[in-house]
């Protein structure tokens, strides 16, 4: 998984002439925390568009996030002075970070949930890399938060998709129980919804979690017992007749 | 028979053409059941099939009455699936606009097996030939795309036309006891029944545009969204079958008009993995899907606890007009495919709790629908035949018929050694291997389960969760749940602890409308005397309900109910102070106040003023009162504001006594940013007790437990 399949596009921005003002309205009206500052910018038509039509962009600019602005209006009200704009007309430019931590649409889901959590960041633009006249120019194509992770996590479990859950141990961190599962699965016909088997301590995955999308696991089941592979629906489940 | 007292009144719905729902002969899914049934019927004198007075004739729904529900292409889809194979591809393409492609190698398999199965159900299936690459192609990316291409739900000939059948079966029956034009004629009102069975009914699982877990279309969803679209009804769906009924809830998951009930083992492990108790409803259907997640290997009795303690509650609050139940009865011990462990009992309790919700809220309207239940011979039939002789008050008799017995058994017995198998890799107790003849189970069949305890308590748990956050204040007041540990003191006591004054006190109010008694500690003898004003159904959205819940907590020695009423004796509001439900379990002192005045008398003062004599208490700062707001329950259209402005107007009401807003995690405050606690914490009040209620405002840990 990349980040352009998880990543948000319809993106509510501001210019960097806006007012603080504006930025304030908006943020309120859609509860965000944070505000993406891009300038409308027209593309060079690439030699291989057929319609030649010229293309917008956005390049990026940086970042404005409530704390910025909170910090702004906490500085205003300590220092009133006289005579001095009011922070409500001051331009978002003026406020703004650069937000020089971004990923690309290619970069892994993986490395882009590292970062959020070793940065302590709850959102990363997603840019692309353009040259313009001006020279090389980052253009905003997404936006990637914590909950775009969370749902891009339940869907890999397969939550979204009804199913049944099924456990196989994998002594020895052996994958060849796994993937023996998956065979019989496939010959018996039990469509596979989602697999996990990550490592939890010491390097090796101790079991995998699959989620099967069948009501009838009965045959299946029954395969698997056949072959001897350890498997568990719900350890819970088990009362004492011998699974895992 | 027996007795065939109201008969007349119960229907039975059942058509051979509803047994080509069928996907082979090694599908758990099989019409034989539905014969074994029919047979079991027959044989028991239980319902002649020849008498017009019992049976109702369905037909097949159209492609807009499936559309009420399923998305075009999906309808397409299935057809296209079942086209018959009889057609060469040429004939096909003249046939229908649309190239169709013939049927996969897999279901050819299946089908050649079908033919040489002894069925009664058997079709005339010649070899397909001609089948072009690219066809083939096509159809199987339809097949994946609609959930038809692998195991659980196979695609087949005739499967949209026998699908249709039973969709429009039960939409018949809907209509029949509703008095749609639908369900057809009736010669007399009288003639026209209040209860139908539909056997081949109940395929919950399916989606708008996706086969899932057997289920082609949604019958229960397109005859409900029919009902909703032809009358102004209300509809209660209570599903008893052990897998969620996720398709029914998907598609009335933001709909207040439909309440969803269903009953399962939990999706922990089982399909389809969901009906969770958080899994609510959405927008305005917020409140309307509930869903009682059952541990596995859940027994008789704490399954009827758990009925016991949330039917009546749930369907007070909803005042539905029309009940449609479905009765899978894999929830059986010997059922292959799940892990719960009911017997002939447990099921019973189920049919007997629906009939009784229906003639005490619905008028008696109730379809009944079949749905899983895959331990074919010896469960299905008996479990089917005890529900439809419960809905024709007629009595079963103790044995089985002989002759039944004898026709039916043997082909038990070739299934048998493969049900063993299955029922042992499940990690059920493989059950005794026996044809039952007697109805009812014998209990020496069932040997009570190991963790038996352990799993009526976390069922317990469940269902007090349920309760807290889907049953309305007032209405859980009215439906005490039996204390283990009675609070510090009765309210009684505690509230008059000088024990000077007369229990009731009264006072008047003049408003702009007339005057008002204000009495407290109502006894029942007075509110039977009184009448409910038409505008009090806040609660139980009925006036003649909510008299009835009054009533219940008059009775109620934990509560406390202040009533205003008019001189002509109609009562505009209420005030109820009640011991704090169990999820703040272990603080002493702890009320819930609940509050409603009549649509007809707001905007005179009569809450604040109400509220304030209530709370004249000797007591009042020996106790914590809480009050919770939830926005799903205000009637924001008739006091024509914003769900914000009523919160506003809330907590005014209840600042004026010395209650202020505290933040919460507890779950049902916490859902929606309108909703509101308000709590005021006495004088007296003991510091630990105080601290207590603070730490558990903040504390969701009891969430964690589910």
């Amino acid at each position: 998984m990349i980040v352009r399949d998880i990543m948000a596009t319809k993106l509510v921005t501001i210019e960097p002439d806006a007012t603080l003002a504006h930025a304030v309205a908006l943020l309120k009206q859609h509860r965000f925390h944070h505000l993406p500052v891009v300038r409308p910018v027209q593309l060079p038509t690439s030699t291989d568009d057929v319609h030649g039509k010229s293309r917008n962009g956005l390049t990026f600019e940086g970042l404005l996030t409530t704390t910025d602005i909170d910090l702004v209006a906490a500085l205003a009200r300590q220092h009133p002075a006289q005579g001095q704009q009011p922070w409500q007309e001051r331009r978002v430019v003026e406020v703004m970070h650069r937000a020089l931590i971004r990923v690309t649409p290619t970069t892994s889901v993986a490395a882009a949930a590292q970062i959020l959590v070793e940065r302590g960041l709850n959102y990363l633009p997603v840019v692309e890399y353009s040259h313009l006249e001006q020279g090389s120019q980052a253009l905003l194509v997404g936006l990637v938060t914590r909950s775009d992770l969370l749902m891009a996590f339940a869907r890999a479990m397969g939550t979204f998709e009804p199913g049944m859950r099924l456990d196989i141990e994998l002594p020895m961190g052996s994958s060849v129980p796994l993937a023996r599962t998956l065979l019989l699965a496939a010959e018996l016909h039990v469509p596979i919804r989602s697999i996990m088997a990550a490592p939890l301590v010491g390097g090796v995955p101790s079991s995998a979690a699959l989620r099967l999308g069948t009501i009838n696991p009965g045959p299946l089941l029954l395969r698997l017992q056949e072959e001897g592979i350890h498997y568990s629906f719900g350890s819970s489940l088990v009362e004492g007749n011998g699974h895992v | 028979m027996s007795n065939r007292i109201s008969q007349q009144h119960a229907r039975l719905m059942f058509d051979q053409s509803e047994c080509r729902y069928y996907f082979g002969p090694d599908h758990p899914l099989n019409p034989r059941r539905i014969q074994a049934l029919m047979d079991l019927l027959a044989c028991g004198g239980l319902w002649d099939s020849a008498d017009e007075r019992t049976r109702l004739d369905g037909r097949a729904a159209t492609l807009d009455e499936l559309g009420l529900v399923h998305t075009p292409e999906y309808i397409a889809a299935v057809q296209r699936l079942s086209e018959p194979e009889t057609q060469t591809a040429n004939e096909r393409r003249s046939s229908s606009a649309q190239a169709v492609s013939k049927e996969e190698p897999e279901t050819q398999t299946a089908n050649e097996q079908r033919s040489s199965s002894a069925q009664a159900v058997s079709k005339e299936e010649p070899e397909p030939e001609g089948l072009s690459e690219e066809e083939r192609r096509e159809r199987e990316e339809l097949a994946l795309r609609y959930g038809f291409g692998e195991g659980d739900t196979p695609a087949s000939p005739g499967l949209h036309e026998a699908s249709a059948r039973i969709a429009g079966g039960t939409l018949v029956a809907m209509s029949a006891v509703m008095g749609l034009p639908e369900g057809g004629v009736f010669a007399s009102e009288d003639e026209r029944p209040l209860h139908i069975f539909h056997p081949a009914g109940g395929l919950h699982h399916a989606w708008s545009d996706r086969a899932s877990g057997f289920c082609v279309y949604n019958d229960v969803a397109i005859a409900i969204a029919h009902v909703l679209q032809a009358s102004e009804a209300k509809v209660l769906y209570i599903d008893f079958d052990a897998h969620h009924g996720d398709g029914v809830q998907r598609a009335f998951y933001d709909d207040p008009r439909v309440m969803t009930v269903s009953f399962h083992e939990t999706g922990r492990y089982l399909f389809p993995g969901t009906g969770d108790v958080l899994e609510m409803g959405r927008g305005s259907g917020y409140g309307y899907s509930v869903n009682i997640p059952l541990e596995p290997f859940t027994e008789d009795d704490s399954y009827s606890e758990a009925m016991d303690a949330l039917l009546s509650q749930l369907v007070t609050a909803f005042a539905p007009d029309i009940l449609i139940t479905q009765h899978g009865c894999d929830t059986h011990a010997w059922d292959p495919l799940t892990h719960l462990s009911l017997t002939m009992t447990g099921i019973l309790a189920q049919m007997k709790a629906a009939h009784q919700l229906a003639h005490t809220y619905c008028n008696g309207r109730w379809v009944a629908l079949g749905g899983g239940g895959y331990d074919l011979y010896r469960v299905v039939p008996r479990a089917w035949s005890l529900l439809w002789a419960e809905m024709s008050d007629q009595q079963a008799p103790a044995e089985m018929p002989e002759e039944w017995v004898q026709r039916w058994q043997p082909e038990w017995l070739a299934t048998q050694a493969q049900d063993v198998a299955v029922q042992q890799v499940m990690g059920n107790v493989v059950p005794p291997i026996s044809f039952p003849t007697t109805f009812m189970d014998r209990a020496q069949d069932f040997p009570p389960r190991p963790r038996r305890w352990p799993i009526s308590r976390t069922n317990r748990h469940t269902v007090g969760l349920v309760r807290h956050l889907l049953v309305p204040g007032s209405v859980r007041q009215a439906f005490p749940s039996p204390r283990t540990r009675s609070p510090l003191a009765g309210l009684f006591d505690l509230l008059h602890m000088n024990k000077a004054s007369t229990p009731s006190r009264s006072k008047t109010l003049d408003t702009s409308a007339g005057s008002l008694l204000l009495r407290d500690f109502c006894p029942p003898s007075l509110v039977e005397r009184l009448r409910p004003d038409s505008g009090l159904k806040a609660f139980a959205r009925l006036p003649e309900r909510e008299h009835h819940l009054l009533l219940n907590i008059a009775k109620s020695p934990d509560c406390a109910l202040t009533l205003a009423h008019t001189t002509t004796g109609e009562i505009v509001g209420e005030v109820t102070i009640a011991p704090a439900d169990e999820w703040w379990e272990g603080i002493d002192n702890l009320y819930e106040v609940a509050i409603q005045v009549s649509t007809n008398w707001r905007r005179m003062g009569i809450a604040r003023n109400m509220l304030a004599f209530s709370l004249e208490l000797d007591a009042l700062e020996d106790m914590i009162l809480f009050a919770i707001g939830l926005s799903w329950h205000w009637d924001t259209e008739g006091a024509r504001i914003s769900v914000y402005r009523y919160r506003e107007m809330m907590v005014r009401l209840f600042a004026s006594q010395g209650f202020a807003e505290y933040p919460t995690t507890e779950p049902n405050v916490s859902m929606e940013p309108a909703n509101v606690l308000l709590a005021r914490i006495g004088k007296r009040v003991d510091q630990r007790a105080a601290s207590q209620f603070l730490s558990r405002l903040l504390n969701s840990s009891n969430l964690a437990h589910f």
